[in-house]
C-alpha cells in the first residue's frame, strides 16, 4: 500500500481554523484518560492548564510578562525563517544579551544615571546580534551550516554565562552563590501595569510586531529576503543576494533575542543569574511556526503558548500533576495540532495498487 | 479593594466567625504544604531527602495534612510566580528547597504574614521566614577518618558542585578529619559548577582516580555518577544526603546523611501552634537530621573505634572540627591554637585549609 499527501488547491478560513480546536479537543481528551490514570483530578487539572490563565487580572498579567520575550525572540526568527535562514540559537544570543546588559549594573551597582537603562537595553541588542552575526559570518564566508553554529553558540553563550558568574562578576556580598548583585532601581524597567510585573517591555515587543509586519507586507526590502533565500539563484538574477538574506537575518534574529534578555535581566530578574532563560529561545521556535511564520499571527501564538506555560505551572500547584504529565500535555498539544494542520492542508491517497 | 457593603458584610461576618469558633475549629482545617525543588525529585539525593521530610508529615497528621512537591521549578520569574499560586491556592506551610528561591520567597513572606517558610541553605531571615541547612561538616569530618585508613596514595578527591560556603566547610572538615589520622593527607577539589550533570561528574570523578586519588567525596550531587564511577574504578567513594550504596555495593564508604523530619515537624507543629518564629536553623548530629551511615566493613577496627568517640564527642557539643590551631592554604595561621570558629565564621567560609591542593575559585 502506498500512501501520499496531496496538497489541496484551496482552503476555505473555517477549515484553517478548525484545526487548532481539533487538535485541543484530541489533547484534552487523552490527557483526561492520562490524568485519570494517574489518579490526579483530572477536571481540575485541565482548568488549571487551559482556563485558570485567563481567570483574572493576576493570572493575565503574568500570561503578558511572560509573552513577551516570546513574541520578541520569535518576531525575529521568523524574518530569518521565511527566508530559509534557520537560526536555531536565540537561546545563546538572548544570554549574550542577558550579559551584555549586565555589564553596567554589575560595574556600576550603585549608578543612578537616567542613562544606564537605555545603554543596557542597547548593549544588550548589540551583543545578541554580535554573536548571531558569527554564524553570519561563518555561513557566508565558509559555508558553514548556520542551525550548527548557532545551536554550537548556545553551548559556548552557557559557559561565558558559567564562568562570569562563578568569578568576575558574582555579588561579592553573595557567599559565592553564582548570581550577580541585584541591580539598581536605574538599571530595571519601568513597570507597564501597576500591581504586576509587566513591564514595558511589552509595548517595545509589540511594535517590533507591528514593524516585523509591515516590513513583510509593503516593504520591498521584506521581498528581497524571502527570494534571497528561497530561490538564492534567481535573487542573483535579480540582483540582489544570498549573502545579504543570511547577514539580514540572523543580526535581526539576534537583535530581537539579545533585547529580550537585556528586558528579563532589567525586568523579572533584576540580577543576572544562571537561569537567565528557561528556554525561550528554543520555545521561540515553536511560538514561530505556531503563528505561521506571520508577524500577526505570532503575537497571538505567543500569546497562548504563553498561556500554556503557566497553565502547565498551575496545573502542578492546584492539581498536583507531575512536571512529566505537564510536559505530556503540552507536547500533545503542539503534536495534534501540526497533525490536524497537516490533514487540512492535505489530501491522504492510498493507493491500493500493487507494483510490480 | 474599595469598601462597599457586600465586602463589609463578608470581612464582618468572617471576623465575628474568628472571634465566635473555639480555636480546635482551625485545627480541624487542612494544613497545606507545598515543597518546591529545582531538580527532578529523583530516587537519591538533595531533593529526595526533602521530600521524605515532608512524608513524616503526612505520616504524622494523615488527613490534616496535604502536602504539594512542585520539582524541577527553575529560580527566577516562574518560580515567585509558582510561590504566589501556591499561597493562593491557600498554602500556609511552603518549604523552598534551593538557595535561588531566596529573593522571591522574602517577598511573599512580606506578603502573606499568615504563611510559615522554610528556605534551604540561604542567608536572610525574616519574621515568618527561616533559612536552614546541615552541618555537613560534622559528619565529612568522621568520612576523613575513615578515608584517612583507606587511602594508600595518600591522594583524596572531592568532586564538588559550587564553591559556596556549606560545601568549602565540609570539603575543609573532611581534610581536618583526614589529617587527624595521617598529617601527610592531601586532597584536590574539582567543581562541575552543577547540582545535576551525570557527564560532568563522571569526567571529573575519572580526572581524579587518573591523578592517583584512591577515595572520593562526592559533594552535594544529585546523581550517583560519581559513585558509580569509583566503584568501577574499584575506588572508594562516600556522598551526602542519602545513601547510594546499592550504586557501589563493594566500594561505598558511607554516607553523610540528613533527615529533614524533625525539624519540619518541629516547624510545622510551631506553625499551627501560631509561635513559628524566623530563625537560622543550622542543624547538627544533636538535631538528629546529619548522621553518618551504611560505613565500609574495610575500615579497620581501631579506626572505628576512634570515629565513634570522635562522633559521641561532636554530637555531645565537646568537640567542633573547626578548633584550631588550622593552617590556610597559603601556609598563614587561620584559627588560632585552642579557638573554636563560631557559626557565622563557618557560614562565610571562603579559604580552604592546608592540605586541600586545589585552589579556591575566586
Amino acid at each position: 500500500m502506498k500512501i501520499t499527501f496531496e496538497r489541496r488547491a484551496a482552503l476555505s478560513r473555517p477549515v484553517l481554523f478548525a484545526a487548532p480546536v481539533i487538535a485541543l479537543s484530541l489533547a484534552m481528551l487523552t490527557s483526561l484518560i492520562l490524568f485519570a490514570a494517574l489518579g490526579k483530578p483530572a477536571g481540575q487539572a485541565l482548568y488549571s492548564l487551559l482556563l485558570e490563565p485567563f481567570v483574572g487580572w493576576y493570572n493575565i498579567s503574568e500570561v503578558l510578562l511572560k509573552m513577551g520575550p516570546l513574541m520578541l525572540i520569535a518576531q525575529g526568527l521568523a524574518i530569518g525563517f521565511r527566508a530559509n535562514v534557520f537560526n536555531i540559537g536565540a537561546e545563546g544570543q538572548l544570554i549574550i544579551g542577558a550579559l551584555c546588559a549586565s555589564a553596567l549594573p554589575v560595574y556600576f551597582p550603585e549608578g543612578s544615571s537616567p542613562l544606564m537603562l537605555p545603554a543596557m537595553i542597547a548593549m544588550g541588542a548589540l551583543g545578541g546580534a554580535a554573536w548571531a552575526g558569527i554564524a553570519a559570518g561563518l555561513r557566508v564566508r565558509f559555508n558553514a551550516n548556520e542551525i550548527l553554529v548557532t545551536l554550537m553558540l548556545t553551548l559556548i553563550a552557557t559557559q561565558v554565562l558559567n564562568y562570569l558568574l562563578l568569578g568576575p562578576w558574582k555579588d561579592p556580598h553573595g557567599f559565592n552563590f553564582p548570581q550577580s548583585v541585584t541591580f539598581p532601581d536605574a538599571a530595571l524597567l519601568p513597570i507597564l501595569l501597576t500591581g504586576t510585573r509587566v513591564n514595558i517591555s511589552l509595548l517595545a515587543a509589540l511594535l517590533v510586531s507591528a514593524l516585523a509586519y509591515v516590513m513583510m507586507r509593503h516593504r520591498f526590502s521584506g521581498y528581497q529576503l524571502l527570494v534571497g533565500g528561497l530561490a538564492p539563484r534567481a535573487a542573483r538574477y535579480a540582483g540582489f543576494t544570498e549573502a545579504r538574506a543570511v547577514w539580514v537575518s540572523l543580526l535581526l534574529g539576534g537583535l530581537m533575542a539579545g533585547l529580550a534578555g537585556a528586558c528579563e535581566v532589567a525586568g523579572p530578574l533584576g540580577q543576572l543569574q544562571r537561569s537567565v532563560s528557561t528556554g525561550y529561545g528554543y520555545s521561540a521556535i515553536i511560538v514561530a511556526y505556531l503563528g505561521g511564520l506571520n508577524p500577526l499571527g505570532i503575537v497571538v501564538s505567543a500569546f497562548l503558548m504563553a498561556a500554556l506555560f503557566i497553565g502547565g505551572d498551575n496545573a502542578m500547584v492546584s492539581a498536583d500533576l507531575p512536571v512529566a504529565a505537564v510536559f505530556v500535555f503540552q507536547g500533545l498539544l503542539l503534536v495534534f495540532y501540526l497533525a490536524s494542520l497537516t490533514f487540512i492542508r492535505h489530501r491522504v491517497i492510498l493507493n491500493w495498487t500493487r507494483r510490480a | 479593594m474599595s469598601l462597599n457593603r457586600r465586602s463589609f458584610l463578608k470581612t464582618s461576618l468572617a471576623a465575628s466567625t474568628a472571634l465566635a469558633l473555639p480555636m480546635p475549629a482551625f485545627a480541624a482545617d487542612v494544613l497545606n504544604v507545598a515543597l518546591i525543588v529545582p531538580s527532578p525529585a529523583a530516587d537519591v539525593g538533595w531533593s529526595h531527602t526533602l521530600e521524605l521530610g515532608t512524608k513524616a508529615l503526612e505520616a504524622k497528621y494523615g488527613d490534616k495534612v496535604k502536602v504539594t512537591l512542585l520539582e524541577n521549578i527553575a529560580e527566577g520569574p516562574d518560580a515567585d510566580r509558582i510561590m504566589n499560586k501556591t499561597a493562593a491556592d491557600g498554602t500556609t506551610f511552603l518549604i523552598l528547597g534551593s538557595f535561588g528561591y531566596m529573593e522571591g520567597g522574602l517577598k511573599l513572606a512580606k506578603a502573606h504574614p499568615e504563611m510559615s517558610i522554610l528556605h534551604a541553605s540561604g542567608y536572610k531571615t525574616a519574621e515568618n521566614f527561616s533559612p536552614f541547612g546541615a552541618r555537613y561538616y560534622q559528619g565529612t569530618y568522621l568520612m576523613g577518618m575513615a578515608a584517612a585508613s583507606l587511602t594508600k596514595s595518600k591522594k583524596l578527591g572531592c568532586v564538588g558542585a559550587f564553591a559556596i560556603p556549606e560545601l568549602i566547610t565540609s570539603i575543609n572538615a573532611f581534610t581536618l578529619g583526614a589529617q587527624s589520622v595521617d598529617p601527610s593527607i592531601e586532597v584536590s577539589v574539582v567543581w562541575v559548577n552543577s547540582w545535576f550533570d551525570p557527564a560532568s561528574e563522571q569526567q571529573a570523578a575519572k580526572a581524579l582516580i587518573s591523578q592517583g586519588v584512591d577515595v572520593i567525596f562526592s559533594n552535594a550531587q544529585d546523581t550517583p555518577s560519581v559513585i558509580q564511577t569509583a566503584e568501577e574504578a574499584g575506588v572508594y567513594a562516600f556522598n551526602l544526603n542519602s545513601s547510594m550504596k546499592a550504586y557501589a555495593p563493594t566500594k561505598y564508604l558511607g554516607v553523610v546523611g540528613t533527615d529533614w523530619a524533625p525539624y519540619f515537624l518541629q516547624s510545622v507543629e510551631a506553625h499551627l501552634a501560631g509561635t513559628f518564629a524566623g530563625a537560622s536553623a543550622w542543624l547538627s548530629m544533636a538535631d538528629k537530621c546529619v548522621f553518618v551511615a551504611d560505613w565500609n566493613p574495610d575500615i579497620p577496627a581501631d579506626i572505628v573505634a576512634k570515629i565513634t568517640e570522635m562522633q559521641a564527642a561532636i554530637e555531645s557539643g565537646a568537640f567542633s572540627p573547626f578548633t584550631g590551631p588550622i593552617t590556610n592554604q597559603d601556609g598563614a595561621e587561620q584559627v588560632a591554637a585552642g579557638v573554636t570558629l563560631g557559626d557565622d565564621m563557618i557560614l562565610s567560609m571562603d579559604w580552604h585549609v592546608k592540605g586541600v591542593t586545589t585552589p579556591l575559585p575566586k
